[in-house]
């Protein structure tokens, strides 16, 4: 059995001594895998951001076409319309269907202060000059 | 020593690995040479280089502004069409390719035969077919045709408003009419857009990319009725059936503003093609019936009878006479000149009979205006003086023009040669001056609008592409006073209700109007059998609302008068012209 040595050895022991700054060393890997982390996911947001901006941009310049498509076509439209209510189509078929023009029917004109509606007559063509 | 030897024997192997050495030294010395070349010393230019193969500008063309009638139906506007090309040293077939598409865009194949065998890199086939037809090219899958989209201007109302809207070329210049006047406003700004692209064409995304859009063009918002133009346009072509006449003209206008109604015109031309719609026009033989100048604004006429509406309110005016003044002796035939009336040429030498022969007698103004008497006119303008007279048919807008808006209105003229001692005589009758169909309609919607006359126009207003709206303003100056308007008003009813315009009455209205019926000058100067017969109008004579003028040029000559020709015309749209703006019936006798 030996007996204990006293701590003072220890102490004295100059080979064995307190490292400051140990249990710092072991902390430092930390940042560096964060930073690393936040680049490589900045990286990868930026490459998705970047792509999203693109397809963006594809699906803006799909809408503008389909938009200018649209508008051509609604143009189209707009002629088609001005074109079948030109007066030069409408007036023939409406003739055709029996239907005159106002002008020439005759007027009623009702006399307020007594007596029957009068029928407005027709002039015939008078003298010329 | 020969261990010495030895050693001093190059080690080949060093040797070559110091070769290798030196090599990779002197490639990487040249590639960074080179690197510095491109990047340091070329490194703008090339960058300009890629930059400019990757950059593309294009230019915006703007869409040219539309134009409207007064209740917002469209008369002109801009589409997209397809333009057919091709490439001549690309097509393998030539003929067969002429026969397929001549057939298809119905252009001459020969034409287009010529056009396929040139030596071009780029002919047109045709320009501006609709994109079904272009899609049909396409379809034919030949190799060297192609199709790129172009704008054309459209017309929906086709011949019916081509005398107000005018036309424009192939590209898209005015040319005529309103779309001449407002080329600019209706034309837009050009943008510019520049970006980069890919390979294949597309925009890279994240590129350079300028893009400054280009301003469509101003619309025009008219005062055109397109109904009633169109019912103008009917009366006119059927007048020219009837009375077998070259041509027919006829302009409406709202007295208080002066606001164009109607404008038209025959023979007609459609506006898209640029040529007469009359089938049996041969331009070569006969040049009236394929022209497309409107002579309401650029034709001159002497008017005849229609002019003593401002003979009469002149005199009227100055206090020289009233309606009630009577003149005493008013025969049929007035000599200026001594013998002038035994000269076959009379009418240019002082010779003046009225249109019918009559018994010579006292006549008051009333009468002479009703029955339209030539000597009795001429007696009356003898009070006023050629000086005074000379000045009221320029206050009423002759001789200069009115200020409408359309291209190259004519300004007319007054014939008073130093010297000419009949010629103020000839004026108060409507002769020695010329003036067009709108400034004579201009002057009876003066009389009509109580003394002030106003300046025709046809645009109302334009509005930009932001929906700013720039209203047209009114020029107006007064030429009679109030009194001397009504009476004149009260004349003119006179001449519908018993005088030589009966055939102008619209039933259910009260009408004035006055008729004119003058002969016209042959290529040698003197005056010919042929007339120019008119009327000019206006209703309902309570509170004038609508003027109408019609002129009708060589009719027959059971047709040769204003009366008989022009009259009826008047009749027929003023009728629909009151129909059109409610204007309540003022008569209830017919």
């Amino acid at each position: 059995m030996t007996a204990a040595r006293p701590l003072r050895r220890v102490a004295n022991d100059r080979s064995l001594r307190v490292i400051k700054g140990h249990s710092l060393k072991r902390l430092t890997l930390a940042p560096w895998t964060i930073m690393v982390i936040i680049g490589v996911v900045a990286f990868l947001g930026l490459g998705f951001a970047r792509t999203s901006l693109d397809r963006s941009a594809f699906e803006l310049d799909r809408l503008d076409k389909a938009i200018t498509e649209q508008e051509a076509i609604n143009e189209q439209l707009r002629l088609e319309i001005a074109r079948m209510e030109n007066p030069a189509r409408i007036a023939p078929l409406a003739e055709e269907m029996g239907l005159v023009i106002p002008g020439n029917t005759r007027q009623l004109l009702v006399d307020l202060d007594g007596g029957g509606p009068a029928v407005a007559s027709v002039e015939g063509e008078g003298d010329t000059q | 020593m020969a261990a010495t030897k030895a050693a001093r024997k190059p080690n080949p192997a060093k040797l070559r690995v110091a070769l290798i050495g030196l090599f990779l030294v002197a490639a990487w010395l040249g590639m960074a040479y080179r690197l510095v070349q491109v990047q340091v010393v070329q490194a703008a230019d090339l960058a300009d280089q890629g930059l400019s193969q990757r950059l593309v500008t294009r230019d915006l063309a703007p869409q040219r502004g539309k134009i409207f009638d007064r209740n917002g139906e469209l008369l002109a506007m801009t589409i997209e069409a397809q333009s057919v090309w091709a490439n001549p040293g690309q097509i393998e077939d030539p003929l067969w390719v002429a026969q397929q598409v001549g057939g298809l865009l119905d252009v001459d194949p020969d034409l287009l035969y010529e056009r396929l065998i040139s030596d071009r890199d780029f002919v047109y086939l045709k320009r501006q077919v609709e994109p079904v037809l272009a899609e049909q090219i396409t379809e034919l899958e030949v190799r060297g045709l192609y199709t790129h989209p172009e704008a054309t201007r459209v017309y929906p109302a086709g011949q019916v408003a081509s005398h107000v809207s005018g036309f424009v070329d192939i590209d898209g210049n005015g040319q005529e009419g309103l779309e001449y006047v407002y080329d600019e406003d209706l034309r837009g700004i050009p943008g510019k857009a520049v970006f980069e692209r890919d390979l294949e064409g597309r925009i890279i995304p994240q590129g350079i990319s300028d893009i400054a859009p280009a301003v469509p063009g101003t619309d025009l918002n008219t005062t055109i009725d397109l109904p009633l133009q169109y019912q103008a346009q009917q009366a006119c072509l059927s007048a020219l059936v009837r009375t077998d006449a070259e041509s027919c003209w006829v302009v409406v206008l709202e007295v208080e503003t002066g606001g164009v109604l109607a404008m038209a015109g025959a023979p007609v031309f459609d506006p898209e093609t640029r040529r007469t719609v009359d089938e049996e026009c041969d331009p070569t033989e006969d040049p009236v019936c394929s022209s497309f100048s409107n002579f309401v604004v650029r034709g001159v006429y002497e008017p005849g009878s229609t002019e003593k509406l401002i003979t009469v309110a002149a005199a009227v005016e100055e206090g020289e006479v009233e309606a009630s003044t009577l003149i005493p002796e008013v025969a049929d035939v007035l000599e200026l000149r001594k013998d002038a009336c035994r000269s076959a040429d009379d009418d240019l030498y002082g010779c003046y009979r009225d249109f019918e022969e009559h018994e010579t007698s006292d006549m008051t103004v009333a009468e002479i205006f009703t029955r339209s008497s030539n000597v009795g006119t001429i007696l009356v303008a003898e009070k006023l003086g050629q000086d005074r007279l000379v000045s009221y048919i320029e206050k009423f807008g002759l001789g200069s023009p009115t200020g409408i808006d359309y291209s190259v209105e004519a300004p007319g003229f007054l014939n008073f040669e130093a010297g000419c001692e009949t010629c103020w005589a000839s004026a108060a009758i409507g002769y020695s001056v010329a003036a067009t169909p709108l400034q004579m309609a201009a002057a009876y919607a003066a009389i009509g609008n109580d003394g002030v006359w106003t300046a025709p126009h046809i645009v109302a207003s334009t509005t930009d592409v932001d929906g700013n709206e720039d209203v047209t303003g009114l020029e107006t100056r007064r030429v009679v006073s109030e009194s001397t308007a009504t009476l004149m008003q009260s004349l003119l009813a006179n001449v519908v209700d018993e005088g030589t315009g009966r055939a102008a009455d619209v039933e259910g209205y009260r009408v004035g109007g006055k008729t004119g019926t003058a002969n016209k000058l042959g290529e040698d100067g003197r005056y010919t059998e042929e007339t120019r017969a008119s009327f000019v109008g206006m209703a309902p004579m309570d509170d004038p609302k609508v003027v109408v003028a019609v002129l009708i040029d060589s009719p027959s000559f059971k047709f040769r008068t204003g009366g008989a020709a022009a009259a009826p015309v008047f009749a027929e749209v003023m009728e629909q012209a009151l129909h059109r703006l409610g204007v309540t019936p003022d008569a209830t006798d017919g």
